[in-house]
């Protein structure tokens, strides 16, 4: 059990520590759409995409740079208590409080997955099954949302990257949790 | 259940949930969902937390947190702030006091590069406290000078607050930033007069620098003078564009970005180490202001679905019916009280949209209220036990300066801030006279 | 006996709201009393614009007040909300067509499709440009970073202008920081209404599109669930709203031309503008071209824009 849980936990810090250090350069990204953006105004026509684009790479930012830094420890917790507390108290508590991260999470994805099946076309209440439905072959893609801009950009591919970094987020919290399992483990021991 | 008492029962639970340390943004998006699922069920309880990230993705001047955090660590990291020290640590050290003043400039300069606390913070605790604490000043002193000090970041331009409090208001970051100009140098005026009042009194908290630490060559003094360009130039590289109208907000806040990250490199600071740092930090302190204004925001839409602002505007206006300038003074005085144990930034998107309007339809200008504001987060910022300066200062300090130390360190100051808040609220043309000037036509 | 709770989201924001919506949503209440109530949010207060469709189909939201094009509904007949350009003349037209040319029969089907109840259609004002510097020519147009509506800004591109789309509630900041250089969203009545007029100094005499098209929706289940006695209560007050805004836009875009002092009147000649309107009867077959509801919808507007000009004065001048 413990075993499963120490594996688990390398895999998941490994991935999400590779994606956060990716999504970590978008700040690069972001900074060469805005110059761009600023570039072709003042000397070209400005350009449709740039606004959206950078709106579209600060999601991507934060959101897949979010169990990055949980891994880092920055998110910041309210310690006129919790600082004074000892490690295993700590554990005790963070194991019952993540669940309510896990929790929140979880609607949040559910909020995430059913507003994708709704950007390809699916506006049913069941969005699990449609995305069943899609591999299995019983359902398909129909009307796909566009951005209400002039650029017009299809929305499925920025909720995509939102389901996989609130998914990551998810895995990165249990994580968070098994490793207070594991330190409750070892003060006992 | 009366919406009243649901809203009552939504932010005292959130409060006891932040007691038991958790992250900020897991307890107030809980909290959010759970209530919007009460409330609503499987019509639309369970799409409130997304839509947020929705809404949060079209408030197009949060680009601008990650190019001021990632130019403030840029500028604390690289150290070319060191420069900056020595001039005022050359020019001031004769002076009882003189290196705590020069502290206070120095960090009205390093606001005037980046949009938060943090830089300052970072720079002060690192370059500043040390040789202050080695010159024989009083600990709990520059410890506050340093925490007020940097705590102008916020109010002198660019500030993220106040690009925070202009999406909320729905006011131009323009007129808010050069706003916060005067009220902010007047500020600092104070730290400094407070800083001469206490070291004439009693020297001993700052004594004047040996004449061999002076004995400098008049040709090196001028020297260290041309440091202070450099964070005009930064400055100026990024608000002239902006404030003549040829680069947008967005734009300008990643010109600023990048002015510093040349001067880092034209310099010969940005080592590989310096820029591992910049660029994950800035992705960690980002993603902290993300997350926790994401769940804020679906907090403040099951607010707003409850008509809090509704009942809020009654309870000032109708129940207890109390004059303007009346409401004014509790509506800052609850703020500086939640400041004290909520986290900021959610309170800035939680408590402000209710409080906003409010303003507004008293017929208070809403860009003075957004200096009354900003000084009262810098507050709130300072004040025990939840204040994002004061998380710094313990993560930064030096081993001597216990708990104790930093949170008697900050009375002072807090008041000189209080006093500096009442100043601006007595005087508006304070915080408008800029704005008007330069915007007048 | 509960009272029936409603949470609706028009596209308006508070300001403009004001005058548009919340007179008959209070009248609304008034009426239906502890029967019905229903609670009205303003532009993107509860959800996003953008999600505002999806919204009201999973309930979130259970009715809305919004054109069709600017919260992208998935329909065939989406890109007719808003400003289709030059499909009409005059507030008047757009109640017209719906009622007597049979867009309403066509609206009810594709909306239909989609799980939504269209309610009835009505008509908001012209749309005029806003700008930051003046517009005397074409060439004016160039460059210029504008707000406007999805299907207006595709049309307009051709002329160089640059489409830009935000929050509602952001514009006015937006002028001021510079992210946009004018607006093309509204007449006269609206840009002072809700603050345009600030921060802008020249309002453009042609228009795009004499009148918006917007609608009343519901989401499906809500609406079959309400008594017929309060549908129909719902649909006088939805009345009562457009006839609101045909005599207050009607009114106030004169008004303000004439006496409003916030913003100097500039015009593109006549020779010149009908380039502009020859371009939108090409755009007309581009989008007739996607789909046979297009098509539908295209050539009632041609027809009725046909019988108008044959009608002459006061329907048409020269
Ligand atoms: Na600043
Ligand atoms: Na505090």
């Amino acid at each position: 059990m413990f075993r499963v849980m120490q594996g688990y936990i390398r895999a998941v810090d490994a991935v999400n520590h590779r994606i956060g250090r990716m999504a970590m350069y978008g700040i690069f990204v972001l900074m060469g759409i805005l110059l761009w953006s600023s570039i072709s105004k003042t000397f070209f026509v400005p350009s449709l995409w740039t606004l959206e684009m950078a709106q579209f790479v600060m999601v991507a930012y934060y959101i897949l740079g979010g169990p990055y830094s949980i891994q880092m420890g920055t998110n910041v917790r309210m310690d006129l208590l919790y600082g004074e507390w000892s490690t295993r108290r700590k554990a005790q508590f963070d194991l019952l409080t993540v669940l309510f991260l896990i929790f929140y999470l979880c609607v949040l994805l559910y909020g995430a997955v059913s507003s994708t099946a709704y950007s390809l076309g699916y506006w049913g209440s069941a969005p699990f099954s449609f995305f069943g439905g899609l591999i299995t072959g019983t359902e398909e893609i129909g009307t796909m949302e566009r951005a209400s801009s002039a650029w017009r950009p299809y929305m499925w591919p920025i909720k995509s990257v939102m389901i996989l970094g609130m998914f990551l987020m998810l895995l990165q919290c249990i994580s968070e949790l098994f490793k207070d399992v594991l330190r409750l483990r070892d003060e006992a021991n | 259940m009366s919406y009243e008492l649901i809203a009552t029962l939504m932010f005292s639970s959130m409060m006891l949930m932040l007691l038991t340390g958790q992250r900020v943004f897991g307890a107030i998006g809980f909290i959010a969902v759970v209530a919007a699922l009460l409330l609503w069920g499987d019509r639309g309880g369970f799409d409130i937390g997304f839509s947020a990230a929705m809404k949060l993705m079209k408030w197009y001047p949060l680009l601008t947190l990650p190019m001021f955090i990632f130019m403030g660590y840029v500028l604390s990291e690289s150290k070319i702030a060191d420069d900056l020290y020595k001039m005022f640590h050359v020019w001031m050290g004769g002076l009882r006091g003189g290196l705590a003043i020069g502290t206070i400039g120095l960090m009205v300069l390093i606001s005037a590069m980046n949009g938060l606390s943090v830089a300052g913070m970072a720079i002060g605790s690192t370059i500043a406290l040390p040789e202050l604490l080695k010159r024989g000043y009083d600990k709990r002193m520059v410890t506050g000078v340093i925490q007020a000090g940097s705590s102008l970041g916020i109010l002198v331009p660019p500030s993220v607050v106040l690009v925070l409090y202009a999406m909320i208001a729905r006011q131009p970051v323009g007129q808010l930033w050069l706003a916060g100009v005067v009220p902010g140098l007047m500020m600092a005026a104070m730290f400094v007069a407070y800083i001469v009042i206490r070291c004439w009194m009693n020297p001993v908290l700052g004594p004047v620098l040996d004449a061999s630490a002076r004995d400098i060559p008049r040709a090196e003094k001028l020297r260290l003078l041309r440091a202070g360009l450099l964070p005009l130039i930064i400055f100026a590289a990024m608000m002239v564009p902006f404030v003549k109208g040829w680069t947008s907000l967005v734009e300008s806040s990643a010109i600023g970005a990048i002015a510093a990250f040349m001067a880092a490199v034209i310099k010969g600071r940005m080592t590989r180490e310096v820029f591992e740092k910049s660029v994950r930090n800035t992705l960690g302190i980002t993603c902290m202001f993300m997350w926790i204004i994401l769940a804020a925001l679906a907090f403040g839409a099951v607010f707003d679905g409850l008509g809090a602002v509704k009942a809020i505007d009654s309870l000032f206006t109708e129940r207890l019916n109390l004059n303007p300038w009346m409401i004014l003074i509790l509506m800052q005085l609850s703020f500086i009280l939640m400041g004290t144990f909520l986290d900021d930034t959610a309170m800035l998107v939680i408590v402000a949209p209710l409080y906003v309007p409010l303003v507004g339809a008293l017929g208070f200008d809403l860009v003075w209220y957004g200096i009354l504001y900003t000084i009262t987060c810098q507050i709130a910022y300072m004040t025990p036990p939840f204040g994002y300066n004061l998380f710094l200062m313990r993560a930064m300090a030096p081993p001597e300066i216990s708990l104790r130390d930093i949170y008697s360190s900050i009375t002072p100051f807090v008041l000189v801030m209080v006093l500096a808040l009442v100043l601006v609220m007595a005087f508006p043309q304070l915080a408008l006279w800029l704005p008007e000037k330069i915007y007048g036509n | 006996q509960n009272t029936i709770k409603w949470r609706m989201q028009t596209y308006a924001g508070a300001s403009l709201a004001a005058e548009v919506i919340v007179p008959a949503i209070d009248m609304f209440n008034k009426i239906a009393g502890d029967r019905m109530q229903i609670e009205l949010f303003f532009a993107d207060q509860l959800v996003p614009t953008g999600e505002l469709f999806q919204a009201m189909q999973r309930g979130t939201i259970d009715a809305v007040q919004s054109d069709d094009d600017s919260m992208a509904s998935p329909t065939e007949v989406t890109v007719f909300g808003g400003y289709f350009p030059f499909a009409s003349r005059y507030s008047l037209d757009v109640p017209v067509l719906f009622n007597k040319y049979g867009l309403n029969e066509i609206w009810d089907e594709e909306y239909s499709k989609v799980g939504v109840k269209h309610i009835s259609a009505g008509a908001w004002d012209p749309c005029h440009f806003a700008t930051k510097d003046p517009i005397r020519s074409l060439e004016d147009l160039k460059g210029k970073r504008i707000f406007t509506f999805p299907t207006a800004g595709r049309f307009l591109s051709q002329f160089g202008v640059v489409p830009v789309n935000l929050p509602w509630e952001d514009i006015e900041v937006a002028v001021q920081t510079g992210e946009l250089d004018g607006i093309a969203w509204s007449g006269i009545t609206e840009d002072y209404t809700v603050g345009w007029a600030d921060v802008t100094n020249y309002f453009l005499t042609n228009n795009i599109s004499g009148a918006w098209a917007g609608s009343f929706f519901a989401n499906m289940e809500r609406w079959n669930e309400l008594p017929e006695d309060l549908q129909t209560l719902f649909r006088v007050c939805c009345d009562q709203s457009h006839y609101y805004r045909q005599w207050w836009y009607w009114g106030g875009e004169a008004d303000l031309r004439v006496n409003g002092p916030k913003m100097e009147l500039t015009s593109i000649p006549d020779e010149e503008w009908a380039t502009v309107e020859s371009a939108a009867f090409e755009f007309w077959e581009e989008i007739a071209a996607e789909s046979e509801t297009k098509r539908r919808v295209v050539d009632i507007i041609k027809k009725y824009n046909a019988d108008m000009v044959k009608a002459g004065r006061p329907y048409r001048y020269g």
